[in-house]
């Protein structure tokens, strides 16, 4: 695990306090449930905060596991 | 306070502890505000587990007019000017700009709601901190009347509900100039940027949980109160003012004009040849009139006594006071000496820290309201220490010509009670605090009562100096509270006030609890938690009081026996 996935992973681990580091790597809008918009909204929000940046919330919909959003962040 | 730290602190937060319940009131989506004032009232109460409701998205009035029904602790309404008419918001495009008549409906809506609520329900109002949308026809940097308008329509909204009980306004200087974040307001529906919503949330909190302000403040004089040393530079050598570049030690002068304007209590403590001193204490020109300080230690023994000497002349604990020096080394020697006293170093040429303390004397002694026995406690300190002289004995008391109203359930609304309440320590049956709605419960239940105790003799007011309440439960009564201002000791005013509950009941049950700091409340009941009638005859010592008593509202069982 990099450095970027180690920050990410910190960052579900503060939205989603009851998943295990395995149901993070494999975690989705569509398998966590409590992946709702104010989830969203407040993940975004954390990863700007992690990683000093600023992300475009129209494409909030293209970031809905954490596998894509890990891929995301890797493009920056 | 990042977001991440907000969200921690809330999830780490202790599971059975006693419920903190909170609603947030405001017409947008709460988000990160919700996560944030959580987050800030969670650290200021650990013990505790703060629980935060919100209201109806788009219409905070309706969210206001809901309160009646809201059983918690404390509201925390956020007013942005989108409330007050959604054409002075980004989210509608219903055209900008709102007449004044229709931005003051609606602030009359949510004054009645807000006067309506209970009155022992605490609430703080943060005002309008976005900026107003650019549909105003002048340029950015001019005001327009209809800007002016709708500030002046707020303006006195606000005037009138920082009257009402329980209610504290944010003071709108404290937040960040970067408020609006606009690209979260149009995606999400959150007008705030995170840094404004930590400060936003984190001023707030802290209304919400104010600590009780501190009572009194011990000055150096040379170096601090003035610029120079008056021992080597004479009274008129040393000075305060702009052409002496020592205005910093004029703005402290007249900073503690200011608190001794709202009740502070102010003393010297300093090590000078007090003539010398006492000259430039009484120059025309100095800001702080001398009337104010009192005591005064002006001579060269060590300042931990000065201070020793002046808490037992205001009767009143360290930690209740600010002791402010140039010096380091007389900082350390009062603050080793006096566990628990706030000493702040004062900042002789370093401008920006000059200003802080400014700032930070205001927080230290700052309180939600003024009462009528802050304008007399200075005076009343200086008369007690008649009451104080051995020589005194039975005459002086006979001829004090005092008066004691005995106030039995008086007004909700009376903030002095509660104030008195939780700021008392000394004469304090058990230490118990009491928040607006613990008080209400306590005082209102059946068979309860409250008893305001208000004093005053040839030498002046004490005002309203004690408070006791419990419950009547057949021939006896349970006192749970007692508290009695340190002000009003050696007047046998407690005997007074046994006295008049043994009118009502043949045995008295103290619920006595004992607290470092209660040691006159442990001594004048011997350690007793019951007393009888009998014995309390037996004990009294002579009273020479003239009574009177006043019955309030409340409908309780004692209330309608008296």
């Amino acid at each position: 695990m990099d450095n970027t996935e180690q920050r990410l992973v910190k960052v579900f681990e503060t939205v989603f306090p009851d998943l295990t580091l395995d149901q993070i790597r494999a975690a989705s809008q569509t398998t966590v449930a409590t992946w709702d918009s104010v989830a969203a909204i407040t993940l975004m929000n954390l990863m700007e905060e992690e990683f000093t940046i600023e992300i475009d919330f129209d494409r909030a919909a293209e970031l809905a596991s954490f596998s894509e959003i890990l891929a995301y962040l890797r493009t920056l | 306070m990042k977001l991440s730290e907000a969200l921690s602190i809330g999830q780490k937060a202790p599971q059975g502890g006693t419920s903190y319940p909170v609603l947030l009131a405001c017409g947008f989506s709460p988000l990160h505000l919700q996560t944030f004032l959580r987050g800030h009232l969670q650290r200021v109460l650990p013990e505790r587990t703060v629980e935060i409701s919100t209201g109806l998205y788009g219409s905070l009035a309706d969210t206001l007019e809901q309160l009646p029904a809201f059983s918690g602790e404390a509201v925390a309404v956020f007013i942005e000017w989108a409330d007050l008419d959604p054409r002075l918001g980004y989210r509608s495009l219903g055209g900008w700009g709102s007449s004044s008549t229709s931005a003051e409906a609606t602030l009359a809506r949510l004054g009645n709601a807000i006067q309506s609520k209970p009155p022992s329900l605490r609430m703080v109002v943060s005002l309008p901190t976005l900026p107003l949308p650019p549909g105003f026809h002048t340029v950015s940097w001019q005001a327009s009347a209809a800007e002016l308008a709708l500030e002046s329509a707020l303006a006195e909204f606000a005037r009138k509900i920082s009257l009402l009980p329980s209610v504290l306004v944010l003071n709108r200087q404290k937040l960040a100039p970067d408020a609006y974040d606009f690209r979260s307001d149009l995606n999400t529906g959150f007008p705030y940027s995170i840094k404004h919503t930590d400060l936003l949330a984190e001023a707030m909190a802290g209304l919400l949980t104010l600590p009780p302000p501190k009572k009194g403040l011990i000055s150096d004089l040379d170096d601090t109160m003035w610029r120079g040393i008056v021992g080597e530079e004479g009274p008129d050598g040393v000075c305060w003012d702009l052409a002496g570049h020592a205005q910093m030690h004029g703005l402290y002068q007249q900073m503690l004009q200011a608190l001794a304007g709202q009740g502070v209590l102010l003393a010297i403590a300093s090590k000078n040849n007090a003539e010398t001193a006492e000259k430039a204490l009484q120059r025309p020109d100095f800001v702080l009139k001398r009337d104010k300080i009192f005591p005064a230690e002006i001579h060269w023994q060590p300042k931990s006594g000065s201070v020793a000497r002046i808490l037992k002349t205001w009767n009143i604990g360290a930690d209740s006071v600010v002791f402010i020096d140039d010096s380091p080394m007389e900082l350390e020697e009062v603050r080793a000496a006096h566990p628990g006293i706030e000493c702040i170093l004062f900042p002789k040429s370093d401008y920006p820290a000059a200003f802080a303390m400014l700032q930070k004397l205001r927080d230290l002694f700052g309180k939600p309201s003024l009462s009528e026995e802050d304008a007399f406690r200075l005076e009343s300190i200086r008369n007690s220490q008649q009451f104080q002289e051995p020589v005194s004995g039975e005459q002086f008391l006979s001829s004090a010509e005092a008066t004691i109203t005995f106030e039995w359930n008086p007004p909700a609304e009376d903030t002095r009670i509660l104030e008195l309440v939780n700021k008392t320590n000394q004469f304090n049956l058990n230490g118990r605090r009491f928040t607006p709605a613990e008080w209400h419960q306590l005082t209102t239940a059946p068979g309860a009562f409250a008893l305001a105790v208000s004093y005053q003799d040839k030498f002046g007011p004490l005002g309203k100096i004690a408070v006791v309440a419990g419950q009547e439960t057949g021939s006896a009564l349970n006192i749970e509270a007692w508290v009695m201002s340190c002000r009003a000791f050696s007047r046998r005013i407690e005997h007074q006030v046994l006295k008049q509950l043994f009118e009502k009941a043949d045995r008295i049950q103290f619920a006595y609890q004992e607290t470092p700091k209660n040691g006159p409340t442990k001594d004048f009941l011997k350690g007793e938690s019951v007393l009888t009638r009998a014995d309390f005859e037996a004990k009294c010592p002579p009273l020479y009081h003239r009574i009177e008593n006043h019955h309030g509202q409340h409908r309780t069982a004692l209330s309608e026996s008296i």
